[in-house]
């Protein structure tokens, strides 16, 4: 084998070596079970799991997300988490922080459902110019 | 009948009872007697107001709080006139005792006609934010803006300094919480000042109501109990998590969510001028040097994550906190800036919203109630039973005497 034939093999063999996507039944099994929720996108599916469960209202609580990509999709580089009440017409009070973890995974804090009812939450998954949403329900008392 | 027969009859009937009382509130059935019939919904939100007393809890950033001796000297401190400026003010000024720590004013008088309304002190540890406009996130930064307000109580470090070394108990008291005397130019002083008077104001926790009692009773199935609780309470508790909606804001055990709202209450002060509410709330938390992000605070890192996370919105522009209503009752005028004189005027304000002064994109919660005669009646006798016995009659008895022993730091009572 040529010279260049051992690099172009080398290369594709670390494009090969990105972990696999993981099948959706395996995205955040490391995660907590109590509370767990899970989103799914175009490309992308993202295990949430909260810090309290169940969501308390008035009290604050972080987020624990690990994002899985199918084929073909590149984990995202950043992540921003928000919520708010669309029957209400407001969001929260407070901005929440995100802390990237490698490998798909991240630790929003900060967050704080002030009201009981219907929260929309919503993960925006960031990779260069283009951004995914995904969002779920999440019923407050 | 034979007396083993009359036993047995009247073991069976003990057990028949035993299982009536211990019996949970049946959902949709009526239940008769003195209690209306609350189904599984309602009756989950009830429960969500209590239990009370909620555990205890400290000022944050405050390492004296929760202690005897700082609390002491708080609460010296607390009714000392010479702290302000012209000797004429204290905190107790507008902070009453017996109006349930408020001052029974629309807008409280400091050394000019101030702005707004008194908050009542009452449970104030459990509040996320303090002020109308939550511009502290402490008691202790919270007590720093009167006491150096030029238009309230006018007091600096220096004549804080003064009046401390100049009154032998108050020293005392000092010494034995901070290890030493005050230091006239030092801006540390100011700052124990209000730790002290904060660790006085965290242990104003009031006591239970008629709610509380009522509560607890459908939380264990007492029926007996229950049926004390006076039925128009009972048809007015029903209105506030049903149909009024107003369990969404004023939630939990305080009866609020500590946040912001904004209910179409004029905020203007004067011509030309208007309260910013909790947007000018923010600003001046994110700018000040004795928030929980500061040097200033004594920690844990964890009681500043509201500080680190609070964010400044458009909508934030006119929002006022949402009072507890734990003693509302007794802590008439009412809102920012007391413009509602009485608790019948805060339900016509409800029941008769204007919309059109809500701000564009505010809350879409809030819909005129057009509450009845007898619902304003019913809602009423709910809001007067959230009032704690205690509320009015916090009594300032005899501080035990101060003197230091040897060793600096520590504090004898005679």
């Amino acid at each position: 084998m040529t010279r260049a034939g051992l690099i172009a093999g080398f290369a594709a063999g670390l494009v090969l070596a990105v972990p696999a996507a993981a099948a959706p039944g395996d995205c955040g099994k490391a995660l907590p079970a109590e509370g767990r929720q899970h989103l799914q996108g175009p490309g992308y599916t993202a295990v949430v799991v909260p810090s309290l469960w169940p969501i308390p209202v008035g009290r604050h609580f972080s987020l624990q997300v690990q994002v899985c990509a199918e084929t073909g999709k590149v984990l995202p580089q950043t992540l921003r988490v928000d919520a708010d009440m669309p029957a209400h017409r407001h969001g929260m009070n407070y901005r929440s922080t995100v802390k990237g973890l490698g490998e798909g995974a991240f630790l929003a804090e900060g967050l704080l459902f002030h009201m009981p009812g219907r929260w929309r939450l919503r993960l925006d998954l960031g990779q260069g110019a283009e951004v995914v949403r995904l969002e779920q329900a999440l019923e407050v008392r | 009948m034979n007396r083993w027969r009359m036993r047995l009859h009247r073991v069976l009937a003990g057990l028949v009872l035993g299982a009536w009382l211990a019996a949970p509130m049946p959902s949709h059935a009526s239940v008769g007697g003195g209690v209306l019939d609350f189904d599984g919904d309602e009756i989950g939100r009830i429960l969500q107001h209590g239990p009370w007393p909620p555990p205890p809890a400290v000022d944050p950033g405050n390492r004296w709080s929760a202690q005897p001796a700082a609390v002491a000297l708080g609460r010296q401190l607390f009714f000392e006139r010479r702290l302000s400026a012209d000797g004429r003010m204290s905190c107790a000024t507008c902070h009453v005792p017996a109006r349930a720590f408020t001052d029974g004013r629309a807008k409280s008088q400091g050394r000019v006609l101030l702005d707004r309304n008194a908050p009542a002190l009452w449970n104030a540890v459990h509040e996320r934010w303090q002020g109308w406009d939550g511009a502290t996130d402490s008691l202790w930064s919270q007590a720093l803006r009167p006491l150096t307000d030029p238009r309230e109580m006018g007091s600096n470090a220096a004549h804080v300094a003064r009046v401390v070394r100049e009154d032998a108990q108050l020293s005392c008291r000092w010494q034995a919480v901070f290890g030493g005397p005050p230091q006239a130019d030092a801006e540390a002083t100011l700052v124990q000042a209000a730790k002290a008077i904060g660790a006085f104001n965290a242990s104003l926790v009031s006591g239970r109501t008629p709610f509380d009692n009522f509560r607890d009773a459908l939380a264990r199935g007492d029926r007996a109990a229950a049926t004390r609780y006076p039925l128009a309470a009972q048809r007015g508790l029903r209105l506030f998590v049903g149909r009024g909606q107003c369990h969404l804001c004023h939630v939990g055990p305080m009866f609020s969510n500590g946040e912001f709202a904004d209910i179409g209450v004029p905020f203007f002060v004067r011509p030309g001028v208007v309260d910013p509410g909790r947007h000018g709330g923010i600003r001046a938390l994110q700018a000040s040097p004795y928030n929980l992000l500061s040097p200033w605070s004594d920690g844990p890192d964890a009681a500043a994550l509201k500080t680190r996370h609070v964010d400044l919105q458009h909508r934030n522009f006119g929002e006022f906190k949402v009072p507890s209503l734990r003693n509302v009752a007794k802590t008439a005028p009412y809102m920012h800036d007391g413009q509602l004189a009485t608790l019948r005027d805060v339900l016509r304000h409800y029941s008769t919203l204007n919309l059109d002064r809500l701000h564009a994109d505010g809350d879409a919660i809030l819909q005129p109630l057009r509450l009845t005669a007898a619902e304003t009646r019913d809602l009423l006798a709910f809001l007067r039973s959230l009032s704690a016995p205690d509320a009015t009659r916090w009594q300032a008895g005899p501080l035990p005497g101060c003197r230091l022993s040897r060793a600096v730091g520590d504090l004898e009572t005679r």
